[in-house]
């Protein structure tokens, strides 16, 4: 894949991740903020933003939208990795999302 | 602020009991959470359902959360209600209702059977506001979960780090499994 495609379809992640959220924001803005990790500055901004504004920021060399889990812990259990006394997929990944709506509760409260 | 009668609260109020019929919520829940008549809520629930509501009392206990299975449950649900109404204001009862939403999502998702109804979730809510209930950090993983008020944080294990020795053995389907 030369760099050019890459360029295209990283723009095309960017455009397809902001017209999502909008779309999100727009159906119901609590749950929105649930589901995508954004605070409500954050979607108050995004949910302003006009298709050419949007195709603007989405031409960028960098992704918008970054990866939401940034603990080894809860990687391992969203993969079923190095767990111990349970080995079950489903049950991991439903402590994997205990933990993940949790921690971001955490980080909010923090915010304020 | 009750006892004003508006038509526009009224329609919230009628919204909001749709919402929690279709949920399959009980007549209780629908009593406490809108100013609607007993009369009116009866003829919404048949309209909305189809059928008369379950009578009978509501499950009034706290043990039932703190069981194993119902725990992990639990637990999800509070959370994402913690997220919710956290993250936005929003009126208590409208971040059950959504948070409910998004715990059946995630169990559909994961082919698990959802434990946990919106009565029960209503409940757990009710009982974390008066104190009964609680959200612990696990001392192992970080998670909170729900527990007794006075549960020691330092040295509070979740079901899920220690899961006790009969866990995952139940026979029923869509139950939650160990290995």
């Amino acid at each position: 894949m030369d760099n050019e495609q890459l360029l295209a379809e990283i723009r095309e992640a960017n455009l397809t991740y902001l017209m999502l959220a909008q779309n999100l924001i727009r159906k119901d803005r609590a749950e929105a903020l649930f589901r995508l990790g954004l605070s409500e500055e954050a979607a108050d901004l995004l949910v302003m933003l006009s298709p050419a504004q949007m195709l603007k920021i989405a031409s960028s060399n960098m992704l918008l939208c970054r990866f939401r889990v940034d603990d080894d812990l809860v990687w391992n259990l969203l993969t079923n990795h190095n767990v111990k006394k349970v080995e079950n997929g489903t049950t991991t990944r439903l402590h994997a999302s205990i933990l993940m709506a949790g921690r971001f509760a955490d980080s909010m409260a923090a915010a304020h | 602020m009750a006892a004003v009668k508006s038509i526009l609260n009224e329609s919230r109020d009628i919204e909001r009991a749709v919402a929690l019929i279709q949920l399959g919520a009980r007549l209780q829940v629908l009593e406490y959470e809108t100013s609607l008549s007993y009369e009116r809520l009866l003829r919404l629930y048949k309209e909305v359902a189809g059928k008369s509501p379950s009578k009978g009392q509501l499950p009034f206990s706290t043990d039932w959360f703190l069981t194993w299975q119902p725990n992990i449950h639990a637990s999800l649900f509070l959370n994402i209600h913690e997220y919710l109404s956290k993250s936005s204001e929003i009126e208590e009862i409208d971040a059950v209702i959504k948070a409910f939403r998004l715990y059946s999502e995630q169990m559909t998702a994961s082919a698990i059977e959802p434990l946990l109804s919106i009565t029960r979730a209503w409940r757990l809510v009710k009982f974390v506001d008066s104190g009964m209930l609680t959200l612990t950090k696990c001392s192992c993983c970080g998670g909170h979960f729900v527990t007794e008020p006075y549960e020691n944080a330092r040295h509070f294990v979740c079901g899920l780090c220690q899961p006790p020795a009969r866990a995952g053995k139940g026979a029923a389907s869509g139950g939650l499994r160990l290995h």
